[in-house]
């Protein structure tokens, strides 16, 4: 009991990051058919580091279309599980609007902190970057009000480990803080926990950008 | 005596019974438990905790599992997350910044 609460702090290691990353490419995929898929991008023979390293790499999700409707698409999607045609909202993946900003974004382990931390950059339709001013401006207001002004997360500007560029991030000085939250009070500790450790860190993460999961993924960790 | 294509009682007009439940060293409110429209978005869940807790670094969270969405409704969250006709609702907050 006392040991398992210990592991439980909130916290991953690179080698559970692997496995929650699988584990959740694999569960948004299953639940959440109509939205583009996150892949692995495998970055283990980077430069500098090789050998001992095995299996670097980090989770990405490219080309995103956010606006107000993507958020209707993710609720529909998570209380009903009809393959038919969305016929309101099909635009939203395959998107020729024009001014509709994409995003991408990356799910890369800090080793330092000992979470995931979300990195993301955005452009508008013609291809210009957009600042950061351009990007909170689009955010869905309750959502990024309720957790910045919380004081839970804050974005900031970063180089990108892997791509060594500067992108903007969730800072992770909370992260492992509220999500020892999410594991407390769960008896069966650590096996869900670490292994659904995405699907609880992007139930947060994702609010900043009205990105939901469905409840479907939701209940499979409930 | 209603027809039989009488239409049910509308699911607008459901109240839903969310129980508080403070985590770590997060006071423990007088009133843990209230109704609330099924049709009202989580956010109303998430001022009423602020307006009673007088704090802004609130941690909000179903099933020691996930964070919902202050868009979410109630009722959506109720069907999927309720049981024994309540939704549990764990709240914590944190002197960890500002």
């Amino acid at each position: 009991m006392g040991s398992g609460k210990a592991t439980c702090d909130g916290s991953l290691s690179s080698s559970e990051f692997l496995i929650a990353a699988n584990a959740f490419a694999e569960k948004w995929k299953k639940f959440n058919s109509g939205f583009p898929e996150w892949s692995w991008i495998d970055s283990s023979d980077r430069l500098g580091f090789s050998a001992h390293k095995h299996n670097d790499g980090y989770l990405s999700l490219q080309n995103v279309v956010l606006q107000r409707d993507l958020k209707e698409k993710l609720d529909d999607e998570g209380s009903s599980n009809d393959h038919e045609e969305p016929l309101d909202n099909a635009t939203l993946v395959h998107s020729s609007d024009g001014d509709g900003y994409r995003y991408d974004f990356h799910v890369v382990y800090s080793s330092s902190y000992r979470v995931p931390v979300l990195y993301f950059r955005a452009h508008s339709s013609d291809g210009q970057p957009l600042s950061l001013e351009e990007i909170e401006k689009n955010l869905p207001t309750t959502s990024a009000n309720a957790l910045i002004e919380s004081k839970w997360t804050f974005i900031t500007q970063q180089e990108h480990p892997y791509l060594n560029r500067p992108w903007y991030t969730l800072h992770p000085c909370g992260t492992s803080e509220w999500m020892k939250l999410l594991f407390e009070g769960d008896d069966s500790t650590t096996k869900r926990g670490k292994e659904q450790y995405l699907i609880s860190w992007f139930s947060v993460a994702g609010q900043v950008f009205g990105l939901k999961l469905p409840f479907e993924m939701l209940k499979s960790i409930s | 005596m209603a027809s039989s294509d009488s239409p049910p009682p509308p699911i607008a007009s459901r109240k839903v019974v969310v129980h508080l439940r403070a985590t770590g060293d997060a006071p423990i409110l007088k009133q843990a438990k209230f109704k609330i429209a099924g049709t009202d978005k989580f956010s109303k869940v998430i001022d009423f905790l602020r307006r009673q807790l007088h704090r802004e670094t609130l941690f909000v969270y179903v099933n020691s599992a996930f964070s919902p969405s202050p868009d979410q409704l109630v009722n959506d969250l109720y069907d999927n997350f309720g049981f024994d006709g309540k939704l549990v609702v764990n709240y914590a907050s944190s002197m960890a910044w500002g």
